[in-house]
């Protein structure tokens, strides 16, 4: 396991890095499959644990029996697949990139905890959210742009105020965090996935919120069902100022 | 003033003797009773803080008093604590008292209470103690959320080998919770009905973000904890010492010991103070730190070294004075000048210490990595040094470091160069030896040479002149120029005598030569061969001086086995010497190597004075000679190996071994005893202790018996290898008489019948002549006609 994860963390770097050079170019791509594509891989490579969660509970120590239980709950601070699934294009890539820029302001609080890990994960959201901005203005000048929906989608992993929390709480909290950032970057994948089959499928419909049969996507870092526990509070984070999605 | 004192005291002892009294008689609370007592609780250090004052002082007044405090856990009858706690009171002065809990604060209600005792020397003895103030209760459980289970003391920081006690405390009141200190359950006390308590005892360090300490219900899911930080203990710097490269800045090092950085703690810092200056500066570096020396000329300095993180300081101090802490820094453009072959100047340059001072540097020259030449110079700036007595075409490396000459305190460090002296002619000739043989009539001259070492050749060896010149006739010289780094060649000369000259060149120059002489008539140099002993540390070959004008000894031998081409090795010797040792990496067990042993005449001729043959170590023969057998009679046949080379054997042949085997229950024939072979066979052995004896008559043998034979040779280490035997049958003891007298007589009968068959019809006439018939007779007829006439 320790291996094969060894294995992976320098190809994740290598893509992420690739990723990143290619968002830093400033040049979008111009092809949809292609962005869309990229957005899929980047997706997978995100919610890859060994990049971030994994390191975080062997450095923290939270790889004991009992511990890791409370690190398998995947907090409701994230949009859900259904919820994800739900919204339309632009709208689930505004979710997206504001998501992401959540999760980038609470991974710099991480630092001092992963600093090598979150300075890599920081480059892959950047060129993830990249590709995003590139993927809005595809569909925004394509023929098939939608009604705009609210500019600000809201959900975010910003949790209500609370009172300081000790160092163990403060573990527990992060670990959640960053298995509820894996989990979310999973369902991300499965709905970009969808994306290109409903784009084959139908022109002109939405995409199917029904997985194609024989999809090879990545089995995520989610149990199944753990998805069902994160309600999405469509009313309250996702339709911010009284917009509501067509 | 002192009238004040006076009346001050004396109204005192006048006053409590009389509320003393008043206190026995009446029982009325003495006036000195604490009051205004407040207890406030602080968790991150687990104490309890108590402020409370003494009002009833008279205004200015001061007075030594002792409070007694009780503390108590859970219930006021539970008294965990008492303690007297003795200070000077004075009017509406707030007093404080701390105490730290073992137990952390927020698992258990505290009460505390306390009364007083005046204990002042002014006070005539015995005192009475004032009534208890009322309980005050610390409770910090009243903070706690709403959550099912919480664990304490939250991110508490200790050190490695503390012991520290954790306590949970259960809101839901259930007995099955269960406790774990990284993964590994422990078991506490119960103190109360909801709050259990955990002695952790020497705690050690796990890791910078703390050990994991939890509790949780095991059905329901609840699940509290904390973190303890466990830091490394302080330790005190070690090596602390300070020096100066410049007189300007002191550099102060010492060895840190472990980090104590935790994500609670940061790592210790490091604080460095001076004394006698009284400034002071907080490090930067973990192990080291930098110190402006003051302007004013301050010559000595005490710095103390504080180390410090949360939990303790570690201090250590030096003293010194700064002139002899002096350590200068690299010098530099160290470069070879002026470079010869036996001599180069180094010269240097060093960075200035204050104004004029001087520096000693050493200087070291290095040849092989071996220092071989050492010398001190003092310089200011600009160092130079002749270097002599150097070797040609050899590279060297010149080290160069200096210390601070007012005071030495350390050499500075090392710079080194690497340089190359210059070529020079080859100091030495080169060593030559000859082979001589006769090809096609003509005699055949090689000549071998060794490289010269690298000491005496100088440089690179380009190639090799020889020069033959005819001793007998005058003649042009023929020269020869062999390009290096061929070590021989071959010359085809005539009857005459030549001296032979060789030199080796480099890029400067030629060698002196070395002269050898070749007589064209090589003369009878056959000589008898002698046996030498081999050793652990080669052959000893010894000779007996044959003329008084000897000016040397050419030892010569071949370095391989004899059926190989011979690698030609040789070894000059002095005149005066009779013996050496010939020792090469090349000798092997089991190999015959000859020695030729010449004596160079006052001419530079050499003659061959002895050989001698011998083994580094002897082996067992590897295998037998190939017996013939002839001259079989009944009672005898011969052996030979005619064809067995002695010479080719890992060892000197001593002789040979016969093995025979008679037929069962025979006896060995005389010349044999009996001997039991290694397979536990019995037969008979007969040994020839004469190497050149090779062949063998084994007599006194049965006729018409089966006998096997077996010869091997044998060494001094032991004989061949046991190989079959061959198998013979000895003839009959009378056939060859029989034979002898049957066969002519069978022919002579031949002869006779052959004979007798040629000469049938004379012997038919002679022995037994035809009988004239009767009836055929003539006088038969005659009867007849004379019978019938009768008739």
């Amino acid at each position: 396991m320790r291996a094969q994860r060894m294995r992976r963390t320098p190809l994740s770097v290598i893509l992420g890095l690739l990723f990143l050079s290619m968002a830093a170019t400033s040049k979008c791509l111009g092809k949809y499959h292609e962005l869309l594509l990229q957005l899929q891989r980047q997706a997978d490579l995100m919610q890859d644990t060994s990049t971030l969660l994994d390191p975080y509970i062997r450095i923290q120590g939270l790889d004991t029996p009992g511990l890791k239980e409370h690190c398998r709950e995947c907090p409701g601070a994230f949009p859900s697949e259904d919820a994800l699934r739900g919204l339309s294009r632009q709208g689930f890539l505004r979710t997206l990139n504001a998501t992401l820029g959540l999760v980038l302001h609470r991974l710099t609080a991480l630092y001092q905890d992963l600093p090598e890990a979150q300075q890599l994960v920081g480059l892959n959201i950047r060129g993830f959210r990249s590709n995003i901005h590139c993927m809005t203005l595809l569909l925004r000048s394509s023929s098939e742009a939608e009604t705009p929906e609210p500019t600000q989608p809201g959900p975010g992993p910003t949790p209500p105020p609370t009172p300081p929390s000790d160092a163990f709480q403060h573990k527990l909290k992060s670990c959640r965090f960053l298995r509820g950032y894996h989990c979310f970057m999973h369902s991300v994948g499965q709905v970009l996935r969808e994306w290109g089959e409903s784009r084959s499928r139908s022109r002109s419909r939405r995409h199917s919120p029904r997985r194609a049969p024989g999809d090879t996507a990545p089995s995520g870092p989610c149990r199944g069902g753990a998805r069902r526990m994160w309600p999405f509070r469509r009313d309250r984070r996702l339709m911010p100022r009284g917009h509501l999605p067509r | 003033m002192a009238l004040f004192a006076v009346f001050q005291t004396t109204f005192l002892l006048a006053l409590l003797p009389l509320r003393t009294y008043k206190s026995e008689v009446l029982s009325e609370p003495l006036p000195l009773t604490p009051e205004s007592l407040k207890v406030s609780v602080n968790s991150t250090r687990q104490r309890l803080h108590l402020q409370w004052t003494v009002h009833s002082l008279a205004y200015h007044q001061e007075l030594k008093m002792v409070f007694q405090i009780q503390i108590s856990r859970f219930k006021t009858s539970n008294v965990i604590w008492v303690e007297n706690y003795r200070t000077t009171v004075k009017r509406n002065r707030v007093l404080h008292w701390s105490w730290e809990s073992k137990l952390p604060l927020e698992c258990a209600a505290h009460f505390i209470r306390m009364r007083s005792m005046v204990d002042d020397a002014r006070i005539p003895k015995p005192g009475f103690w004032s009534n208890w103030s009322s309980w005050e209760e610390a409770d910090a459980q009243n903070s706690l959320g709403h959550d099912p289970l919480f664990v304490f003391p939250k991110d508490k920081l200790v050190e490695e080998g503390s012991n520290v006690t954790i306590c949970y405390v259960s809101r839901i009141h259930q007995d099955n919770i269960s406790c774990y200190l990284e993964g590994v359950q422990i078991y506490g006390e119960r103190l109360d009905r909801s709050v259990s308590a955990f002695e952790l005892k020497n705690v050690s360090f796990i890791r910078k973000k703390g050990t994991n300490v939890f509790c949780k219900v095991d059905q329901g899911g609840a699940l509290g904890g904390i973190v303890l930080f466990v830091s490394k203990v302080l330790e005190e710097p070690k090596d602390f010492s300070c020096e100066t490269q410049d007189l300007k800045t002191l550099t102060c090092t010492w060895d840190p010991g472990s980090d104590t950085g935790l994500s609670k703690q940061p790592s210790q810092s490091y604080t460095l103070f001076e004394s006698f200056s009284g400034k002071k500066t907080l490090c930067k570096h973990r192990n080291w730190c930098n110190w402006q020396v003051a302007q004013d000329s301050q010559e000595t300095y005490n710095f103390t070294l504080v180390a410090e993180n949360y939990l303790r300081k570690r201090s250590v101090s030096i003293l010194f004075n700064l002139t002899q802490r002096v350590h200068p820094m690299t010098p530099y453009n160290l470069f070879p000048k002026n470079v010869r072959a036996t001599n180069a100047t180094m010269t240097w340059k060093v960075h200035s210490i204050g104004n004029n001072s001087t520096l000693l540097c050493r200087l070291e020259l290095l040849a092989e990595g071996k220092v071989i030449q050492q010398h001190n110079v003092s310089i200011k700036v600009n160092g130079e040094y002749l270097l002599s007595e150097l070797e040609p075409d050899t590279e060297y490396v010149a080290r160069v470091r200096c210390a601070y000459t007012n005071h030495f305190w350390k050499w500075s460090e090392l710079i080194s160069q690497k340089f190359n002296t210059a070529e020079a002619a080859p100091s030495e000739a080169p060593d030559v030896w000859r082979n001589m043989k006769m090809v096609s009539g003509h005699p055949t001259v090689s000549l071998f040479w060794k490289p010269l070492s690298k000491v005496h050749a100088n440089g690179k060896i380009l190639f090799y002149n020889v020069i033959v010149e005819n001793l007998d006739k005058p003649s042009r010289l023929e020269v020869l120029s062999i390009p290096a780094p061929a070590r021989s060649t071959e010359l085809t000369l005539d009857q005459c005598s030549y001296q032979i000259h060789v030199t080796a060149h480099n890029n400067v120059g030629p060698s002196p030569a070395s002269v050898i002489v070749i007589s064209g008539d090589p003369g009878n140099e056959e000589v008898e061969s002698g046996r030498v002993n081999g050793t652990e540390d080669g052959f000893s070959v010894s000779w007996k001086p044959q003329s008084g004008d000897a000016t040397g000894y050419v030892v010569e031998w071949c370095d391989g086995p004899q059926d190989l081409p011979c690698v030609l090795q040789w070894k000059n010797l002095g005149p005066n010497t009779t013996s050496t040792v010939i020792s090469s990496g090349a000798f092997r067990p089991g190999v015959r190597y000859n020695f030729r042993i010449y004596e160079i005449s006052a001419k530079r001729m050499a003659h061959l004075l002895e050989k001698k043959a011998g083994y580094l170590e002897e082996l067992a023969p590897s295998d037998n000679p190939q017996v013939v057998m002839s001259n079989l009679t009944s009672h005898s046949f011969t052996l030979s190996w005619k064809d067995y080379s002695t010479e080719s054997q890992p060892g000197f042949i001593q002789g040979y071994h016969v093995y025979l085997k008679p037929k069962a229950g025979e006896q060995c024939p005389p010349a044999f005893e009996k001997t039991v072979l290694p397979e536990d066979s019995v037969c008979c052995k007969h040994t020839i202790d004469n190497p050149e004896q090779k062949t063998f008559v084994v007599e006194n043998l049965q006729p018409e018996s089966i006998y096997e034979f077996f010869v091997t040779p044998y060494t001094s280490v032991g004989e061949g290898p046991l190989d079959a035997f061959t198998k013979i049958t000895t003839p009959d003891e009378y056939s060859h008489i029989l034979i002898r007298i049957i066969l002519p007589m069978i022919f002579c009968v031949l002869i006779v019948m052959i004979i007798c068959y040629l000469k049938r019809q004379w012997l038919k006439e002679k022995c037994y002549p035809d009988i004239p018939d009767p009836y055929k007779s003539s006088v038969l007829s005659l009867i007849k006609s004379k019978m019938l006439l009768k008739l």
